[in-house]
């Protein structure tokens, strides 16, 4: 069997070598560029300069730390769990990077085109969620525990509302295939038709990657890094590889799902080129976003976290499809989308806002009472 | 939702404003001329000799007893054949900075006004990888005022 | 919170120890709890404090009084001004001399400006635990920077000032003092409104503090709490006010207070508070007089007469005491100095129990410590 590579006729393992090569030079590169982006940017919206001293306006940073990190000693702790430990890193990183294989760059090319690209993402994302836990529990550490604990709940919490908004998406293109689902949006953008979908992606999006305000199991000023608490040098920049990569990949299917990927909203067919810019602004907006939230919000507590997954999140994600399957089964009028979409969208907003605005009403327990309870 | 959005729009806000980071070993930020880093002695520059008679004032007077004086003869004052008037004069003088607390009350306390705090960026920038280092002799003490490099401040 | 299942003992569940300190990001210096916890749930907190004790209290009882400022700045480092005040107000009382009304009020000056930047130490320490990552630490020390470049024009050095004097000031100030001070209050006018945007509002940031270590007034009291974080749970007393010193008798500001004694109100009076500070220093520039700064005749070695005074000043966190016994001589025979951070941290365990781990530490930063002021 014989794969077209950019018109070159090749065997098919020749074939996957070189686009696996090709994607693990393109995704080295990109993430340095995203951390160096991320601490530019971050800066700014601190007023600070950022990295400015390797390499002209401090370009070459991220080189220097990933230099630094390989060229550190890999520490394990005595009365770690070898095994879970050691390998807890490639458990996160694997399922990420497998995530490469459906993101659609340009028209006709991703590194398999698959019938259920959707389906397939959302399976291979969720495995990291045990290499989280691995390394909570292998590395012996009350902080590790709570962080991986912490990792575990919010992985799975917000896996549900996240497949349910692709889901959401995937029914009105009526294909799990990203190249279909790109196309089927031609002019006008998902993010127009679903605006609710893709805030809860969004939103579920971030916890997924850990971002703030989800940072939860690697708060900096709760548990101190959470599961990487105990992990140096080169097994922690695979988790930090990880992280990015998830950024990178999130970023790139909100992009092509609710943002129409390489599509131009005016234009017609456009060529290769301009694919890719379009394709990268999109994704580079998204990713801006990100970054743009993580400097301006606090984090949340574990109990809340849950709370807005399955109280606030779900129920609407199951909503928005149910109304696209009456949508699709009555033949209602896409507008219809849109109006339930923004309605919904405000709902979540009125019942964000209404949590916050409660009464106070949990007044602290006594000492009494808790010595009561121990 | 409204207060996220008000987050970040003063986040953005500050994204357009001019950063307030400087690059430091670089570009130094200015020192006020009052700016207490060390204290130094001051040379008699018209004699050429130091201002300290060695009068142990100042040694007294340290909450943290950082300092060491010994006084000798002036073997330049006038009855030597000299033309200073300082009957006594420093012999050796030594300030451990790595004890000092700045507290400036050794400059309130010299008759002489011998003693001053460095107002530059020499002051300020001593880092040293040996405890030691930051013992300073007379010679040390004596040279930035020598060669003059010192913004002038007297305490009214 | 604890769930009506784990109370009544259906699951028995091993409870957790975690040592959090003193080397933690978020324990605010060297400061040690432990914390017992079940799931996510603190049940205990044990504090252990003094990893910073130099015995400050004891080092100025081998001093003269002048050499005793520059451990007063050391005890209470980020509003030095207030504790210096403090201890040169014990000295004034016990020799009884008068100072000049133009040191007064700089030293008015001095104090709420100070005051300023510590809460702005606070917000931005307290962005941090809660979860910004960093903008709510750099927007205010944007402007704690501001307010020390001010502070080193006029006293010569940014943290550690002994300036103010028994009898008054070490020296004049700059000559563009007034104009200086009306620069930064503008400076103070926008980070009050950077750190009220970026925090205030924010759903998440109310989420997480609202209802979260609660102490009723009462409770307050009894645990010795004072300053910002009494006054959140609603008792009305600011010292200066109660028992006005200076010239706060003459000045017209507003004692902000909070109604539900948690941690949200903790915070949102303390930026209320700044900008009751910037309303006091605009009053005290405009009737600054030109003047002497220090008492016609000062003794160059100060020597009191056998006595004791207890002097209290509202610092940011709260009274800071100081009893100062002689024997006569020119150093003091015992000096105790009372903390504000020591007795507000008494209610840790209080505010902490029967909370969140992610809330053990926000309640902490609420409290606003200094671990030097603790432990002395
Ligand atoms: S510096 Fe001044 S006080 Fe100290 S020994 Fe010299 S002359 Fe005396
Ligand atoms: S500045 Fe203070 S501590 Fe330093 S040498 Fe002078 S008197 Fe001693």
């Amino acid at each position: 069997m014989n794969y077209d590579l950019f018109g070159l006729e090749l065997n098919v393992w020749v074939d996957a070598l070189i686009r696996v090569l090709l994607i693990v030079g393109f995704m080295t590169v990109s993430v340095m560029g995203l951390i160096y982006i991320e601490r530019k940017i971050l800066a700014r919206f601190q007023r600070r300069l950022g990295p400015t001293r390797t390499g002209p306006m401090g370009l070459l940073q991220s080189l220097a730390d990933a230099l630094k990190l390989i060229g550190k000693e890999d520490l394990r702790p005595k009365s770690a769990d070898p095994w879970t430990f050691e390998f807890a890193p490639y458990v996160v990183f694997i399922p990420v990077f497998l995530g490469f294989v459906i993101v659609p760059f340009l028209f006709g090319w991703q590194v398999r085109v698959i019938e259920l690209g959707l389906l397939y993402f959302v399976a291979t994302s969720s495995v990291n969620i045990v290499g989280w836990v691995m390394a909570g529990w292998g590395s012996d550490n009350r902080y590790a525990m709570i962080g991986g604990m912490r990792a575990a709940a919010q992985g799975i919490s917000y896996e549900l509302p996240l497949v349910l908004a692709l889901l959401a998406v995937a029914m009105i293109a009526s294909s799990l295939n990203l190249q279909e689902i790109v196309s089927a949006q031609g002019r006008v953008p998902f993010v127009v038709w679903q605006p609710l979908a893709f805030f809860i992606f969004f939103v579920a999006a971030l916890a997924e990657m850990n971002r703030p305000p989800f940072d939860i199991p690697i708060g900096e000023s709760e548990v101190v890094g959470g599961p990487f608490v105990e992990y140096s040098g080169f097994r922690w920049s695979v988790f930090f590889l990880a992280e990015y990569a998830a950024l990178f990949i999130l970023s790139a299917i909100g992009a092509a799902v609710f943002l129409g990927g390489w599509a131009w909203p005016l234009g017609e067919e456009l060529g290769r080129g301009w694919q890719l810019i379009l394709m990268s602004a999109k994704t580079g907006m998204l990713i801006f976003l990100v970054f743009w939230v993580r400097a301006s919000v606090p984090r949340l507590r574990i109990d809340q976290l849950m709370g807005y997954s399955w109280k606030v999140l779900l129920p609407l994600a199951l909503a928005q499809v149910l109304v696209n399957g009456a949508v699709l089964v009555y033949d209602w009028p896409k507008q219809v989308l849109l109006v339930t979409g923004v309605m919904g969208l405000l709902a979540l907003f009125w019942v964000t806002e209404r949590a916050v605005r409660q009464p106070r009403t949990r007044p602290a327990m006594t000492i009494a009472q808790s010595e009561a309870a121990s | 939702m409204r207060g996220i959005a008000k987050s970040m729009l003063t986040t953005l806000s500050a994204f357009t404003r001019r950063p307030v980071t400087r690059e430091y070993p670089e570009r130094h930020r200015p020192i006020p001329e009052r700016d207490r880093a060390f204290p130094i002695l001051l040379w008699d520059q018209g004699i050429d000799e130091p201002f300290c008679t060695g009068c142990h004032a100042c040694e007294r007077a340290c909450p943290v007893e950082c300092m060491t004086v010994l006084m000798k003869d002036n073997p330049r004052h006038t009855s030597q054949g000299g033309n200073s008037s300082r009957r006594k004069i420093i012999d050796k003088f030594w300030i451990d900075y790595g004890r000092c607390m700045r507290c400036n009350i050794c400059v309130e306390v010299c008759n002489f006004d011998a003693i001053a705090m460095n107002n530059t960026w020499q002051g300020h920038e001593l880092s040293v990888y040996d405890r030691s280092d930051l013992v300073m002799d007379l010679p040390q003490l004596l040279s930035q005022h020598r060669q003059g490099n010192l913004k002038e401040w007297v305490a009214e | 919170m604890v769930t009506p299942r784990a109370l009544e003992h259906e699951f028995e569940t091993q409870d957790l120890m975690i040592n959090m300190g003193p080397q933690h990001p978020s324990t605010h210096g060297v400061f040690r709890m432990v914390l017992t916890i079940d799931g996510e749930v603190v049940r205990d907190v044990v504090p252990y404090v003094g990893y910073m004790h130099r015995g400050a209290e004891k080092l100025c009882e081998t001093m003269d009084y002048r050499q005793g400022i520059g451990y007063m700045d050391r005890t209470e480092y980020l509003a030095n001004f207030n504790a210096e005040l403090s201890y040169v107000m014990a000295v004034e009382k016990l020799l009884d001399i008068d100072v000049p009304e133009r040191a007064q009020w700089i030293r008015m000056i001095l104090c709420e400006l100070n005051r300023i930047s510590s809460h702005f130490m606070f917000t931005g320490a307290f962005g941090t635990d809660v979860g910004v990552f960093g903008t709510a630490f750099t927007y205010s020390f944007i402007q704690r920077e501001i307010v020390q470049d001010l502070f080193e024009e006029i006293t010569g050095d940014r943290l550690m000032y002994a300036y103010f004097r028994p009898g008054g000031l070490a020296w004049e100030v700059t000559d563009n003092f007034v104009a200086r001070v009306h620069e930064v209050l503008a400076d103070m006018r926008q980070g009050v409104i950077d750190i009220d945007g970026l925090l205030t509002h924010n759903e998440i940031f109310v989420a997480r503090t609202k209802g979260v270590g609660y102490i009723s007034g009462q409770d307050a009291i009894d645990y010795g709490m004072s300053g910002p974080a009494l006054r959140a749970s609603g008792v009305d007393l600011d010292i200066r006010k109660a028992e006005p010193y200076l010239y706060y008798d003459q000045i017209d500001f507003d004692v902000p207070l909070g109604e539900h004694g948690d941690v949200y109100d903790r915070f949102v009076l303390r930026v209320e508070e700044i900008r009751q500070s910037i309303r006091i220093v605009e009053q005290c520039i405009e009737r600054l007089q030109p003047g002497p700064i220090q008492p016609e005749r000062m003794p160059r070695m100060l020597r009191t007469p056998p006595g004791e005074v207890y002097i209290r000043t509202e610092a940011p966190r709260g009274e800071y005491g100081i009893y100062l016994v002689s024997k006569g001589g020119n150093r003091p025979y015992r000096l105790k100095i009372r903390s504000a951070c020591l007795s507000n941290l008494q209610a840790l365990k209080h505010m902490t129990v029967g909370q969140y781990v992610a809330d053990a530490v926000i309640v902490l930063g609420s409290i606003d410590i200094v671990l030097c002021e603790v432990d002395r």
